[in-house]
């Protein structure tokens, strides 16, 4: 069909861009992020403080632990699927998410080292310590790879920029 | 690549300003390509936003920014089908969807392409979204094979054979063929 031929340009309706503004927010997506940090987080410590505990702990409060761990679990599992299902993270997004993100696994390690330190025995520090740096470097991982990525499209962006005319 | 891969690059990085330029450019003629399928403006209204949704979401995965036009119609395809094989399970509701035919076109559309159009309804939907991808999205044949996911002698085939019911169809309309 030739130019002339095509109808004028069809202005996008109100309700799609509300839609699409909601899509793409950043608000939307640092908040699941906060979110699944800090279910994921939260377990992980309680977890240390069940671990450490130096006497036997009560049916009772054993079965309290364990739903605030399950609850903690299931708040990052569905933070996770939020993020790469429905608020996929863009380069910038990504960057930003696992700098929090290493922040957070950083304080966290701190905090159970701390714990462990201060009420377990030798075992349980180091498995905390251990486990500490493997989130830890998961993290820094997750941030390496965003930076490239981000490198790989700012170089992109450029490139084209200078291209266009 | 040019200017739209611009767009898409910074879309991807994360510019959210982007995303309005991006759909201002791309919503007409996705819109076209889906009420050509569909044939009714309000459900186009609906599906147009139900790909838009979907482009959102995928666009961080796309790899290649420069092929963003046929993964759109792919994601816009895929809404149709979606909507067609769930209309075909309820008939009743289907067809008085699908058959409505467009009345409130752009009056500034030329005969040949109102006369085009009209005559679409008419076409089975394999032959209808070629025509439509071809002639009126103005795709070359290897963005059309892309987007159907067959070999661009079968596009061509089905271009003729689309072409030819067109013909046939508006002939028995009275237009000059």
């Amino acid at each position: 069909m030739s130019e002339q031929n095509r109808p004028a340009q069809r202005a996008v309706p109100e309700q799609l861009e509300r839609v699409l503004a909601t899509e793409v927010s950043l608000r939307s997506r640092l908040g699941h992020v906060a979110v699944g940090l800090a279910g994921g987080c939260g377990a992980a410590l309680i977890t240390v403080l069940w671990v450490t505990e130096p006497n036997p702990l009560p049916t009772r409060t054993q079965a309290v632990f364990v739903g605030l761990i399950a609850i903690g679990l299931a708040w990052a599992v569905f933070a996770g699927w939020v993020l790469s299902r429905r608020r996929p993270l863009f380069a910038r997004d990504r960057v930003l998410s696992a700098r929090i993100a290493l922040a957070a696994t950083v304080v966290t390690a701190a905090g159970g080292v701390a714990l462990a330190a201060a009420r377990g025995g030798t075992a349980d520090l180091v498995a905390t310590a251990a486990g500490g740096v493997v989130f830890t470097a998961a993290a820094m991982l997750a941030l390496v790879r965003a930076r490239r990525r981000r490198r790989e499209l700012l170089r992109l962006r450029d490139a084209l920029r200078q291209d266009a005319p | 690549m040019g200017n739209e891969g611009l767009l898409v690059v910074r879309c991807q990085l994360g510019e959210r300003e982007a995303f309005r330029e991006l759909v201002a450019i791309w919503h007409t003629p996705l819109w076209r390509y889906v009420r050509g399928m569909v044939g009714s403006q309000h459900l186009a209204d609906d599906l147009a936003q139900e790909a838009w949704v979907a482009v959102v979401r995928g666009l961080p995965r796309l790899r290649q920014p420069e092929r963003f036009a046929p993964w759109l119609y792919t994601i816009a395809r895929r809404t149709v089908t979606d909507h067609l094989r769930q209309a075909y399970r309820a008939p009743e509701t289907a067809m008085e969807e699908t058959t409505t035919v467009v009345a409130d076109d752009e009056l500034s559309s030329v005969l040949t392409t109102m006369q085009i159009e009209a005559g679409l309804a008419a076409l089975p939907p394999l032959e209808r979204e070629v025509l439509i991808l071809f002639h009126l999205e103005d795709l070359p044949l290897a963005t059309c094979a892309e987007v159907l996911g067959v070999q661009t002698g079968t596009v061509k085939s089905r271009l003729h054979r689309a072409r030819r019911m067109l013909r046939n169809h508006l002939a028995e309309k009275g237009y000059e063929a």
